[in-house]
């Protein structure tokens, strides 16, 4: 009597495993929440040169895509990023204002471990982080027993953000209206 | 006791130590093998074996492994992008990620422009990835077919309708219906040496050495029959465990 009901929770289980991505907030809601409705029109910065060979080393290989999608109004810009944990990309929302991190946000987590990242407690270590002379994250950040890479791939993409910003602000590329 | 007994215990002892050197000798190949691949299997990530591949074909051949007979083909400029699987080429190369519903792909400027059903690619020659546009992108979705127009700007059939990029491939727009002069991308036949080529690549991005160390381990390298074997092997180094404490024992007294 007790197969089926077992049979559905094994199921259950293994879907849930399977099928692990869990998306806590759409890039576009993301997009739109952080500039109150109104998204500037999107612009892309390339990684190519010397900021290839100081990604590489950041991440330890090259970015995904060779340009990156930003979007930016006067000094406060936002970036979805995406890194992989262990297996699968994590996405990830940033928002910087004036070359401070002002917020980092897990917008879809695929991994089966790491997701803990996404809370506040974790992620408000990284309030305000600017990056220092050596183009490095300001702060020491805590890391989260079990979720090593989780927390690694937050820290880059959190300094790769910051990174890419300082960039865009070094050429001083007009903002979208 | 007398002398008869103590003969007949030695007889019994030293015929006992018989059997233990035949279970040791016997055992000891699964021994190594189990040892060796243990001690591989500890340190999976100091070596890469999870990321790296098996590619010696009596290997795949042995696991069966065979790249898929149909594969999708499209001639870009002088380049074929090729799906195989859920891995994609430009010409041998292969492009990083997963890939499925290959619709088409077009000779742009210097680049090369690959259609997914929900997605585009912007590739350069050497087959790195600029960057994959998605509908969060404006890229339209169920994207049928991909060309360029007489203006040679890149359109993309998407439904019942026609979308055309702007310069950067940042921003789509609806087009005209009535364009003409459009040179669709059709599928392509894969030249045989190049096909060749990108299956042998393909078999040899399937099996992870960690999953064949992790089969020599259990046995299962060696078919049915293997885990049985290494039942065998691990009851005989039980019984070898036993024997020789035994043998131990008795020598002492």
């Amino acid at each position: 009597m007790l197969r089926k009901p077992l049979l559905f929770l094994i199921a259950a289980l293994l879907c849930t495993t399977l099928l692990a991505e869990a998306v806590y907030q759409q890039p576009d809601d993301f997009l739109s929440e952080t500039f109150s409705g109104n998204v500037p029109e999107p612009a892309v910065i390339w990684i190519k040169g010397d900021r290839k060979e100081f990604v590489r080393q950041l991440l330890g290989h090259r970015y995904a895509s060779l340009r990156v999608r930003y979007w930016r109004r006067n000094q406060r810009s936002a970036w979805v990023l995406e890194e992989i944990g262990k297996d699968l990309p994590i996405t990830i929302g940033l928002v910087i204002n004036d070359g401070r991190l002002e917020q980092i946000k897990v917008l879809v987590f695929r991994e089966s471990r790491g997701w803990e990242i996404r809370h506040p407690f974790f992620t408000d270590q990284f309030d305000n982080a600017v990056l220092d002379e050596n183009n490095a994250l300001d702060r020491d950040i805590d890391g989260i027993s079990g979720a090593t890479l989780s927390v690694r791939a937050m820290k880059n993409m959190a300094t790769l953000g910051l990174y890419l910003d300082a960039e865009l602000r070094k050429q001083n590329v007009a903002p979208s209206p | 006791m007398s002398r008869h007994h103590r003969r007949k215990q030695r007889f019994k002892l030293s015929s006992f130590y018989v059997w233990h050197r035949y279970m040791g000798v016997s055992a000891a190949i699964f021994v190594l093998i189990v040892a060796i691949t243990g001690l591989l299997l500890n340190h999976t990530e100091d070596f890469q074996f999870d990321s790296e591949h098996i590619s010696s074909d009596w290997v795949l051949d042995w696991y069966g492994i065979r790249a898929p007979d149909t594969m999708q083909t499209f001639l870009a400029g002088d380049r074929y992008v090729t799906l195989m699987g859920e891995h994609l080429y430009l010409n041998r190369r292969e492009i990083e990620g997963n890939f499925s519903q290959l619709v088409g792909a077009v000779a742009f400027k210097e680049a090369f422009i690959v259609a997914m059903t929900h997605s585009i690619l912007l590739l350069t020659p050497r087959g790195e990835l600029i960057e994959q546009l998605q509908d969060k992108d404006g890229v339209p979705a169920n994207i049928k077919q991909i060309g360029i127009d007489a203006n040679s700007a890149v359109i993309v059939k998407a439904g019942h309708d026609y979308y055309q990029p702007d310069a950067d491939f940042i921003d789509w727009k609806k087009a005209d219906k009535e364009i003409s002069g459009i040179s669709w991308a059709t599928p392509s036949l894969l030249e045989p040496r190049l096909k060749t080529a990108l299956q042998n690549h393909y078999r040899g991005e399937v099996l992870p050495v960690e999953r064949v160390i992790l089969d020599l381990h259990s046995g299962r390298f060696f078919g049915w029959l293997g885990p049985w074997l290494f039942d065998a092997a691990a009851i005989l180094l039980i019984l070898l465990a036993l024997s020789g404490g035994w043998i131990w024992l008795k020598r002492r007294r």
